[in-house]
């Protein structure tokens, strides 16, 4: 009996360190990654990302966990020493005071491993690299465009716009006829404005002499700045070019100004990339027909040909309290290898978010693919790899002259303050950003 | 067991222990906190650097904070009159009421139980410019509303206020009438015989006789007028141009948006102050004998 006991407690036991031994080397790493919420694009990241990275290899099992307001959610995570794997950030700026608390992994070896560089567009890459080392990496790229009602365009025999005085007078003949010229608000958003400030920034003071503020070689207060404001302040303000009156432009949203310029409220939609899949949407619902192009160039100091700003949307990286950063490298890395499947993730989801900034080809897209929407995706690769780019505050401006550039150019547009006082507390904040070291990574122009 | 671990003392505390405890770790620990990074430049994440009182100092030149003073001041001033006002008057002409009056209790009520984003929502759509109450009269021929309130500098605070004191004057209504209900009939009963008309009715009775809980009202006015935040947050986020920014909405924008956390602590330390303030002055009322 003593030994029938002792044969079933060796097999129970053989069974439990087998069975213990067999979970502890053969179990999948788990990797959780907070990622930002949208829930427009939530399931189809869940389905095309999450389920198919596990469904195409069983050594890492990743969970992604959809959160509101990552960035107010994942800080108080990483600051208590937990937190998940992998993270997403709005931007490189905050990327840049985790680095300097230590709560980001450096990717470096990963990248040195995997061959990141290789991948990457050159000024993306640049953008999550902080004292040598990569620390993120855009799971975005956008940039400022405007569409225009091609219809409406060829009805009236109206060109599009080049330069300053082509716009003055395009906007002229949109307003006798009744319509807005542009198409926008912020109500929803206050940080709207910034995408203007960057407008006339890179098209009036130009991308050089942004570089160089940026930098520090040139003051934010020199007068190509300062007349930049000035001009936006005008065609805001006096002009009323956005949705008829700066009152209506704080008070129409994402659906109201997009629907404006669909229903011919408004000939044009000056705006990032991300509008790409609402106007083909609204569009679609209508007779009319659209196209794109990039913003005019207002002043001759700007340059001839049209430039890209350059902008990230969102962020992905590594906790440096993470137990599992192979694996989430491992993902990373997976997202980063295939081009075919990274352009259809975007365009199921209408290219206006996982754009990720590989080195795409023509051979690499969809043939069914919009051509405007290529066209797109070409000109811009072509353009910034030949220099021809700005920059956007949101993606180079540290955090405190980033909130002043959109919330201080509304006491601008009320007559508070002049561009001139505007751009000198611009100055102080760089100023101060810069003697802080809270600048983010602007790569070599 | 020694006695004095089983007096009747000592188990009160021990039921107060977890409370206190709990008190102590999320409010204490954290006010004191507060106190002490308001003497440094916390970005939130990083190293602390003492700063001595150099944010006070900046405090001081802040031409929003000086803005958002001025506002939260405005702000108490119309919360002390308007929502009161009508509070009580129709409080008092609700006790005239003797059927279906839980009706109407209900219909001043129903805003404060709403949560703030529905309220916001509501008024956001009637002020809109395209699809609310300006719409309508521009279809009408009447330029009214055309603008939203909301985006206008000169009203934006007044227009976020009345959204506010609409969900608000519910609640006093049903305080107020609490308090009416328990003064005697009695006393009416002899100023009828009187003469008395129902205004003198209202100042020389019901009024004397619901001041403990009008005062008590008035100090939760004053108190909450000094945090107020998500109805601007909402509805304008400060603007236009900070005309509707307040103390509060300062406080966040600092801290979670540019990442001045030490400085917005010296935010926090102010309100903390100034709360402190009204409650030592009604506690003094109190000690002259006051009936507050």
């Amino acid at each position: 009996m003593e030994e029938m006991m002792n044969k079933i407690l060796n097999i129970f036991l053989t069974f439990i360190l087998t069975a213990f031994f067999a979970t502890s080397t053969f179990a999948a790493t788990k990797v959780v990654w907070w990622m930002e919420s949208s829930a427009d694009t939530d399931p189809t990241v869940q389905e095309m990302m999450c389920d198919a990275f596990n469904a195409e290899q069983d050594e890492v099992e990743l969970e992604c966990v959809f959160k509101e307001d990552i960035n107010d959610t994942i800080r108080p995570a990483l600051l208590s020493g937990s937190g998940p794997d992998m993270f997403d950030t709005p931007g490189a700026s905050y990327i840049k005071i985790y680095q300097d608390a230590g709560l980001v992994k450096s990717m470096q070896e990963y990248a040195d491993q995997y061959g990141w560089q290789d991948k990457l567009l050159g000024w993306a890459y640049n953008s999550g690299v902080f004292d040598g080392e990569l620390y993120s990496i855009p799971k975005n790229y956008e940039t400022m465009i405007y569409f225009y009602n091609k219809t409406l365009f060829e009805e009236n025999g109206w060109s599009t716009p080049n330069n300053l005085e082509e716009v003055e007078s395009l906007a002229a003949k949109i307003k006798a006829k009744g319509m807005n010229v542009y198409a926008y608000g912020s109500a929803g958003w206050q940080p709207t404005h910034e995408h203007l400030v960057g407008n006339y920034f890179n098209t009036y003071a130009g991308p050089d002499n942004v570089y160089k503020a940026l930098i520090g070689e040139k003051k934010w207060t020199d007068p190509e700045f300062v007349e930049a404001i000035e001009l936006l302040r005008k065609h805001m303000v006096d002009e009323g070019y956005w949705s008829g009156d700066l009152e209506t432009y704080y008070s129409l949203d994402w659906d109201d100004f997009n629907n404006e310029f669909a229903t011919r409220g408004s000939a044009m939609l000056m705006i990032g990339t991300w509008g790409f899949n609402v106007t083909a949407t609204n569009f679609g619902e209508t007779s009319d027909d659209w196209d794109w192009n990039p913003l005019p160039i207002l002043n001759s100091q700007a340059g001839n040909a049209p430039n890209y700003q350059l902008a990230t949307g969102g962020t992905m990286s590594i906790n440096a309290a993470s137990k599992n950063a192979d694996g989430a490298a491992k993902v990373i890395d997976w997202i980063l290898s295939d081009k075919e499947r990274a352009l259809k993730v975007t365009g199921s989801l209408g290219y206006g978010a996982w754009l990720l900034p590989l080195k795409y080809t023509d051979a690499d897209f969809d043939p069914n693919i919009d051509p405007r929407q290529k066209r797109f995706l070409t000109e811009f690769a072509e353009a910034s790899d030949s220099g021809n780019y700005g920059y956007t505050t949101w993606t180079f401006y540290p955090n405190d002259p980033g909130v002043h550039i959109w919330k201080d150019m509304e006491v601008v547009w009320a007559g508070d303050i002049t561009p001139l006082e505007f751009m000198e507390e611009s100055q102080r904040l760089w100023d101060q950003a810069r003697a802080d070291d809270a600048l983010v990574p602007v790569g070599k122009r | 067991m020694p006695k004095f671990l089983t007096s009747i003392n000592a188990i009160s505390w021990y039921f107060l222990f977890p409370v206190i405890f709990i008190h102590f770790f999320v409010v204490m620990f954290p006010s004191v906190l507060s106190l002490l990074l308001c003497l440094t430049d916390w970005n939130g994440f990083g190293r602390i650097n003492y700063v001595g009182l150099e944010n006070f100092q900046e405090l001081f030149r802040d031409r929003v904070f000086k803005k958002a003073v001025k506002h939260n001041i405005i702000w108490t001033v119309m919360f002390l009159t308007i929502p009161v006002i009508v509070a009580l008057i129709i409080a008092y002409l609700l006790t005239g009421i003797k059927r279906g009056q839980l009706f109407y209790r209900l219909v001043y009520f129903f805003p404060y139980i709403l949560a703030s984003i529905v309220n916001c929502l509501i008024w956001r759509y009637i002020f809109h410019p395209r699809h609310g109450l300006g719409g309508w009269f521009e279809n009408q021929g009447i330029d009214f509303l055309a603008k939203s309130p909301f985006a206008m500098k000169e009203t934006a605070l007044y227009a976020v206020a009345w959204v506010d004191m609409w969900h608000f004057w519910g609640f006093l209504v049903i305080i107020y009438l609490t308090g009416m209900y328990q003064v005697d009939d009695s006393l009416y009963e002899a100023a009828d015989i009187e003469g008395a008309t129902k205004f003198q009715k209202f100042r020389y009775i019901t009024l004397p006789m619901i001041r403990p809980i009008f005062v008590l009202s008035l100090i939760i006015i004053i108190i909450w007028s000094v945090p107020t935040f998500d109805y601007v947050y909402i509805l304008t986020m400060g603007g236009p141009a900070y005309s509707s920014e307040v103390v509060a909405n300062h406080l966040y924008s600092q801290a979670f948006q540019r990442m001045n956390v030490g400085y917005a602590s010296t935010i926090g330390v102010m309100m903390f102050f100034y709360v402190g303030i009204i409650v030592g002055f009604f506690a003094i009322l109190r000690r002259m004998g006051w009936e507050v």
